[in-house]
């Protein structure tokens, strides 16, 4: 029976061999290797610190804009790097679905622990930057980091699955995906504080578990507090959407091999 | 003996076409279907049965071939064990650990190493890194590889990609092993040693299920067999059975594919017409079965429209492959001919025929007095000649001498 502990262990194996393969064949030829995990983030916050700055002002409650941005667009790009990978997983490797037989949700999975290596990095950077901007950080709260990223987790994990087993019957979930996340960067607060939002539309703006998870990266690392009521719907959210994305994903995985 | 693989009523479809259609094809389908009110099945032409109601046991330790023409569904039937893809409708019963030789190397990436392909394909197919550990040096043997070991593999020829992907797959120990075609590629000593392998996994009590078109190594490795053709089960026994049914299904379907035999046509300006070939059995009280050891008789049929002299009658014979096997001329054998006005026949009686089992038909053909004319010719129907010494292994001789077998035996040799 390929259930309970064996299945986890099999899907964990091949996950983290699947993860160095994909880690090798990303930075194989190139002569930066490892630092493109940091260089696109930090150009997108230089772009963004010179806009907000210079050109627009943003009231960021007195934190340095360019590790206001960076908070927000480190969890932001772990999300939005994972889910095209993630959505892709099978489809390119067309080859191996069809031919091999091992627990498909591998593949999705070690797309996303890829990217959670690039995260690791840009986080270190993160720690840098707020410890030389800003002036301390306070310990107990940043112990909510763990749940936060875990919360994160489980809505790309959903997503993510969902979104590679729909792929499969329609192509067109990539692209519909990569413009939904144009959409989504700009209802999640990365360039502009939540608290811009009007205060009757927070709970509309709340519905995004990404504002949620983006604010409570802010409240712990950046406002020393513990995060707002707004993680507790982010949390429901993110759950939700995994036991479904899950489910769906078991649900069709048999079919993967006669459609793809 | 316990069941190690069980396929009960199994059938498998898939559809054709739709499935991959993008969402706007999609809707068009379903607008298109809305306007013609009703119609609401989806065509059949969609529907393709790769298998239908196949059931067998593999008890463990037994090895079990799968032969039949391409897309009969021997690939299906392994898909489905392997877990790839799921049945339509029936039940699968696997007991055991399976691995399949499916797609060798298919988990492969031409950047990495082949120490780290290792890894990652046995990764692949289930085994754990202490379990990869234990075997690596026997993966690395058997493959040959030990000086190419830490080269990646886009470097490697495609034998030295195949062997390693066949090193991998095979060192699992499997309680049930799928070897689907894997063979045919690589050079006949690493042939031999795959084989070896193959063997020496069921001697320690594997199961096999083996698909390959060629019928020596399916000989060689199974003593049952199921002989599949368009996802139906036609028979299931002893592997020998069941290749006779397919290489009798390959003849008919070359015999299908080769230009057909051009029957005589009715052609008044002709001066002779052959109307009509046979060749039968030369044994009127026998059944009409041809054996290469008895004799048979060419008749040529013929109608002569004015008479002709002096002229030569030749008979060739092919088997279903285009093999010219002999041909006969009543020139060269100083027969005279000569075509009154009227109708005759025209017989060459063999004794004995000589022909080893299989199909043939023959061509007769009339040419004039100096043998650079063609008058008339015509083609025989099909016919088949049956083996009386060996049941099996039909096709790979022509010819069927008459013989007589002696021994002499020495004794020991004096010490």
């Amino acid at each position: 029976m390929r259930r309970g502990a064996r299945h986890v262990a099999t899907v964990g194996d091949l996950a983290k061999a699947w993860t160095v393969r994909t880690l090798r064949a990303r930075y194989q030829q190139s002569v930066l290797g490892w630092s493109w995990a940091v260089i696109q983030p930090i150009a997108t916050v230089a772009v963004f610190t010179i806009v907000f700055t210079r050109f627009v002002r943003i009231d960021t409650g007195g934190v340095p804009y360019i590790v206001f941005a960076y908070t927000a667009l480190v969890p932001w790009t772990l999300l939005a790097t994972a889910l095209p990978d993630m959505a892709t997983s099978l489809v390119s490797n067309f080859n191996l679905v069809s031919k091999i037989y091992f627990p498909r949700e591998a593949l999705p999975i070690a797309a996303l622990a890829a990217r959670l290596v690039d995260f690791g990095i840009s986080i270190i950077l993160l720690a840098v930057l707020v410890v030389a901007f800003h002036t301390h950080v306070s310990p107990p709260w940043v112990l909510f980091l763990p749940v936060i990223l875990l919360i994160q987790l489980a809505l790309i994990l959903g997503l993510g699955l969902g979104s590679a087993a729909l792929n499969v019957f329609y192509r067109d979930v990539d692209p519909v995906l990569k413009l939904l996340l144009q959409l989504w960067f700009y209802a999640s607060p990365i360039i502009y504080p939540a608290s811009l939002v009007p205060q009757r539309w927070q709970w509309l703006y709340f519905a995004n578990p990404m504002a949620g998870i983006i604010e409570s990266y802010r409240d712990v690392l950046l406002a020393h507090e513990a995060p707002g009521w707004y993680l507790v719907p982010a949390a429901f959210g993110a759950v939700l959407l995994l036991v479904t994305g899950y489910g769906f994903f078991r649900r069709v995985e048999g079919r993967f091999a006669d459609v793809i | 003996m316990a069941t190690a693989v069980r396929f009960s009523r199994v059938s498998k479809r898939y559809y054709l076409g739709l499935t991959r259609a993008s969402v706007a094809s999609r809707a068009s389908h379903w607008l298109g279907r809305a306007w013609r009110r009703g119609s609401t099945a989806s065509p059949p032409d969609n529907l393709f049965w790769a298998l239908r109601d196949v059931s067998f046991d593999l008890e463990q330790g037994e090895s079990l071939a799968l032969v039949g023409p391409n897309g009969a569904g021997k690939s299906t039937i392994l898909k489905l064990l392997a877990n790839i893809t799921v049945p339509t409708s029936g039940q699968i019963e696997v007991n055991g650990q399976l691995a399949a030789l499916i797609e060798l190397g298919a988990g492969f990436h031409p950047d990495l190493t082949g120490r780290e392909n290792i890894y990652l394909n046995a990764t692949l197919l289930g085994l754990r890194a202490k379990d990869i550990d234990a075997r690596f040096d026997d993966i690395v043997a058997f493959a040959e590889l030990e000086r190419f070991i830490d080269t990646p593999i886009k470097r490697y020829s495609s034998g030295m990609t195949v062997r390693l992907g066949f090193a991998v797959a095979s060192c699992t120990e499997p309680d049930i092993l799928l070897v689907d075609e894997v063979l045919a590629v690589g050079d006949a000593s690493f042939r031999q040693r795959c084989v070896q392998r193959i063997k020496s996994l069921i001697e320690r009590g594997t199961s096999l299920i083996f698909v390959s078109h060629d019928m020596g190594l399916v000989k060689a490795v199974c003593r049952k067999a199921i002989y599949l053709e368009d996802g139906l089960m036609h028979h299931h026994g002893p592997t020998a059975e069941v290749i006779d049914i397919y290489n009798a299904v390959l003849d008919r379907r070359r015999a299908a594919s080769l230009d057909r035999p051009e029957r005589a046509a009715a052609d008044a300006s002709l001066a002779v017409e052959f109307t009509q070939v046979d060749v039968v059995g030369g044994d009127p009280c026998a059944a009409r079965d041809l054996y290469g050891d008895q004799r048979a008789e060419v008749r040529v049929t013929y109608v002569a429209h004015r008479p002709v002299r002096g002229v030569n009658v030749a008979i060739r014979v092919y088997r279903t492959d285009g093999v010219s096997c002999f041909v006969t001329r009543t020139h060269a054998d100083s027969f005279p001919v000569a075509l009154e006005r009227g109708a005759g026949v025209i017989t060459v009686a063999l004794e004995p025929l000589q022909l080893f089992g299989g199909t043939y038909y023959a061509i007769a053909w009339l040419t004039d007095a100096d043998d650079a004319n063609g008058i008339c010719r015509a083609s025989s129907d099909w016919f088949e000649v049956k083996n009386r010494t060996s049941g099996h292994d039909i096709h790979d001789a022509v010819f069927e001498p008459r013989r007589r077998w002696t021994h002499v035996s020495h004794g020991a040799p004096e010490a």
